[in-house]
């Protein structure tokens, strides 16, 4: 590539190590190389592809294997594992309880992932395909794999300015909060589930997500869900996201509305033999 | 005769011009301007539907009866309906048997559609109108068909006011005009050859029709200053009478503020409009260097939002009937009305200006997107091409009833537009977004919501055995050029033919701050004897398009139809058949 510098620019902080007590000189200045990649702009760099490990998007909560549709086998059973939620619940209003019941009994059918539709926010970060992040100008990008779905963080605008319409994958607004990428989610139509278990929000929600890199490999992903007419109370999400590191990792098309026609429209199909 | 009760005009104005008695200024109501986005293609459209004569000698103008019309190329927010002026009026010798001849016409392209009434008829009875229907043009105006067989040709404009009594003493007041009731049934105000009508707003105010499809109605008289001045003394809104720009006479024109947000124009005599003001002409090559911007880690910047409006309309191939090189500015706005309007017919120019955006820019004047073989067309296609191209054109003609959703083609069914379809301009949702990281571009289309992320540093193509629909997109930079080379596409939606064996070469070049030169090589010995390249641009639109999520298979309402349909029709033809 003719016109590209390959500045890999080998960041450094300045620590100041607090002396041990007793120590007769109370402080000197150390040089550490700074664990995270950083951005031609000194911001940590989120480059690259992600995915997390777990089984959030099978139920954010805490949930024991479960079986599936007995047709498709262990293919459709749902896999062990701990909840994301921080402190454990998810402050649903009575109604909503309710609600999230009738999710969970319909989920094969009703759940919108099922129907390859746009998983929404937070659920397009923890479903179970990878995701690449194209950080560099004034608005970063997220492509995710599943259902060609993608986001524009604009970093670009002051304040928040509220979403045109609303859409299954919302708008996002993004801002530095020291090596934190914040961005703030709203503006969603509400029909976007959270998980497969049936959590869901409504159009009021507003998402507050936190990307923080921990080593260049790694990053933490929280996600504060707000949401009046749903919850008691704003509760969040905390999960590791890991960058995946096969050497020619690429976000591979994933168009599954072909395989979802059969559900959808197999009733009007044209019934032949009958 | 004309109406002056000083005890009205005084209840109207309030008590500061108290005592003041003014005879009203004596002008003739003598054009209104309608909105359209193609001029051309409105003269044309009320000249075929609506018997009114066009002027070679004024080409913007209609003459329907004693009224001109002049249609103004000028973006439009809104129909008619909702603001002061809710339609205009039309009057035919037989309304019946013009119903029927535009009922005929049906909405497709620069079509007419109808407005029907409760119970499914396009004629009713009117007091006063006696047997009336209503029709819109393709750009938002509505207008009334009547049957007045004393005044045929323009009819009456039809006021729509909070208060309509006080709204015609206005224009009475203001402008002269003669209190009188159409078949004593229907009282109005009459201006030489046509009348004014007003009739109750109820639902609040109504809205200002600047920008609207009836954008302002016109009067002329003989000296603006005193008449100007009478305003004023009456408290009358009226601008300084001022000589336009461009005014092809010395004729003056002033503006007046009407009751219920009507803008109206006071003119001169010997007015002649204003010269258009020479469009911008969109460059198609560009010599004279550009500085292309470079990224902070130093690629060519690319990025932003861009549309391919203004490419909506060019052709693939050259007609044989073109000649020149390049199109002119209006031919150009004609054709790409006219393939709007091809496309689009069911939406409302108020949609398609207020979401599209398309006044924004100047249509592009290009004659063929094909550059390659100079002469615009297609080079010769193999027997496995001839094959293909038939039995598509035999599917287009035929079009067989769907059995399942395979049947119909992946654009119908929001599964993607394929390559290099998914670049190309559309009707609507042309947005493009560029977005790039170190090493990467990423290239967002807005129809159907695909993103192809490509990388720019040497990376291997997927080695065969992974197809997509999309195929494998893999660029380097050569200068300021992201080229762009694709291929190992699934087969399955197919571009003219050529599918797995379509080798794909993308050129995007930054030709000007605002214009992103795109080029395509199609590359499929199978289907052409040789390869060949299209070419247009897309204008960079940052401030004022942004992307809308095309939740295209979300929504899909149209699958189910079109598949109930035909289950519908099957079973019909089934019970025909006598089963």
């Amino acid at each position: 590539m003719r016109r590209m510098r390959n500045r890999i620019v080998k960041a450094i902080v300045v620590v100041l190590v607090m002396a041990s007590a007793g120590c007769t000189t109370p402080e000197k200045t150390q040089i550490v190389e700074d664990p995270l990649p950083r951005a031609f702009d000194g911001k940590p760099d989120l480059n690259g592809i992600w995915q997390t490990i777990g089984t959030a998007n099978w139920n954010l909560q805490d949930h024991s294997a479960a079986a599936g549709p007995p047709e498709l086998g262990a293919f459709g059973a749902t896999p062990p594992g701990k909840g994301v939620v921080v402190n454990g619940e998810i402050p649903y209003q009575e109604w909503a309880v309710e609600q999230r019941a009738q999710n969970f009994t319909s989920r094969f059918r009703e759940d919108p992932e099922a129907k390859c539709y746009l998983p929404g926010v937070p659920r397009a970060t923890y479903l179970p395909h990878p995701f690449q992040i194209l950080q560099g100008g004034p608005k970063i990008m997220i492509v995710y794999g599943f259902a060609e779905a993608n986001r524009t963080i604009h970093m670009d605008k002051a304040s928040p300015e509220p979403a045109p319409i609303d859409s299954w994958m919302g708008r996002s607004h993004g801002h530095w909060d020291g090596d934190t990428l914040v961005v703030d989610a709203a503006g969603f139509n509400g029909q976007s589930w959270l998980d497969r278990a049936g959590n869901f929000a409504s159009d009021t929600l507003v998402v507050e997500e936190r990307y923080t890199l921990l080593d260049r490999n790694s990053m933490r992903y929280e996600a504060t869900l707000a949401d009046p007419s749903v919850y008691t109370r704003p509760w969040k999400i905390s999960m590791p996201l890991y960058r995946r590191l096969e050497a020619d990792a690429e976000v591979l098309e994933y168009k599954c509305v072909e395989f979802t026609e059969e559900l959808l429209y197999g009733h009007l199909r044209r019934q032949t033999g009958g | 005769m004309r109406y002056q009760s000083i005890y009205r005009q005084i209840r109207i104005l309030g008590a500061v011009i108290l005592g003041l008695p003014l005879c009203a200024v004596a002008a003739e109501f003598d054009h209104l301007h309608l909105a359209t986005s193609a001029v051309s293609e409105a003269v044309k459209w009320y000249v075929e539907h609506l018997d009114c004569a066009a002027d070679e000698e004024r080409p913007k103008i209609v003459t329907c009866g004693k009224m001109d019309i002049e249609f103004v190329a000028r973006p439009s927010i809104g129909g008619s309906q909702g603001t002061g002026i809710n339609h205009i009026s039309i009057s035919f010798a037989d309304v019946t048997a013009k119903m029927h001849q535009l009922e005929a016409v049906g909405v497709s392209g620069a079509g007419v559609r109808l407005q029907r009434f409760d119970d499914g008829s396009t004629l009713k009875t009117a007091p006063g109108l006696g047997k009336h229907g209503f029709i819109f043009d393709p750009w938002g105006t509505r207008i009334e068909l009547v049957q007045d067989p004393a005044l045929l040709g323009f009819h009456h404009v039809h006021l729509q006011s909070v208060d309509p009594k006080a709204a015609l003493k206005w224009y009475a007041d203001v402008f002269g005009g003669e209190p009188a009731s159409l078949n004593g049934e229907l009282n109005g105000l009459r201006f030489d050859g046509v009348w004014l009508f007003a009739e109750e707003y109820a639902e609040g105010t109504p809205a200002p029709t600047p920008e609207r499809a009836i954008d302002h109605l016109s009067f002329v008289l003989g000296n603006l200053d005193d008449a100007a001045k009478q305003w004023r003394d009456q408290g009358v809104d009226v601008s300084d009478p001022t000589l336009p720009e461009g005014a092809r006479t010395t004729a003056r024109r002033a503006f007046l503020a009407g009751p219920d947000g009507v803008l109206i124009a006071a003119v001169e005599a010997g007015w002649q409009g204003v010269e258009e003001v020479a469009q911008e002409v969109q460059q198609t090559t560009t010599t004279a260097a550009y500085d292309v911007p470079m990224t902070p880690w130093g690629e060519p910047d690319i990025q932003g939002v861009w549309t391919g409006n203004a490419a909506h309309g060019i052709p693939l191939e050259r007609p044989e009937e073109v000649a020149s090189d390049s199109l002119t500015t209006q031919e150009a706005a004609a054709r790409r009305e006219r393939g709007t309007l091809g496309s689009i017919w069911g939406y409302e120019r108020e949609w398609r200006d207020t979401t599209l955006g398309y006044d924004k820019l100047t249509p592009s004047t290009q004659v063929a997107m094909i550059i390659d073989p100079p002469d615009g067309r297609m080079p010769a296609m193999t027997a496995k091409g001839q094959e293909i191209a038939a039995s598509t054109l035999d599917y287009r003609t035929n079009r067989p009833l769907a059995a399942g959703p395979e049947d119909l083609s992946t654009w119908v069914r929001c599964i993607t537009r394929g390559l290099p379809t998914m670049m190309m301009p559309g009707v609507y949702n042309n947005g493009l977004q560029i977005v790039q990281s170190p090493g990467y571009v990423a290239i967002q289309a807005e129809m159907i919501h695909e993103t192809r992320v490509v990388p720019t540093t040497p990376k291997p193509a997927l080695d065969g055995k992974i197809k997509q629909w999309l195929g494998s997109s893999r660029g380097h930079w050569d200068g300021d050029t992201l080229v762009v080379e694709v291929k190992g596409f699934n087969g399955r939606a197919q571009y003219q033919g050529a599918g797995d064996s379509l080798t794909l070469t993308e050129r995007y070049r930054r030709v000007g701050p605002t214009t992103l030169e795109y080029s395509f090589t199609i590359d499929d010995p199978t289907i052409w004897v040789a390869p060949w390249t299209g070419m247009f641009n897309f204008k960079k639109d940052d401030d004022q398009y942004e992307l809308v999520e095309y939740a295209c298979h979300e929504g899909n309402y149209g699958m189910t139809n079109i598949l109930s349909g035909a289950r519908s029709k099957e079973r019909q033809m089934n019970e025909a058949g006598g089963n």
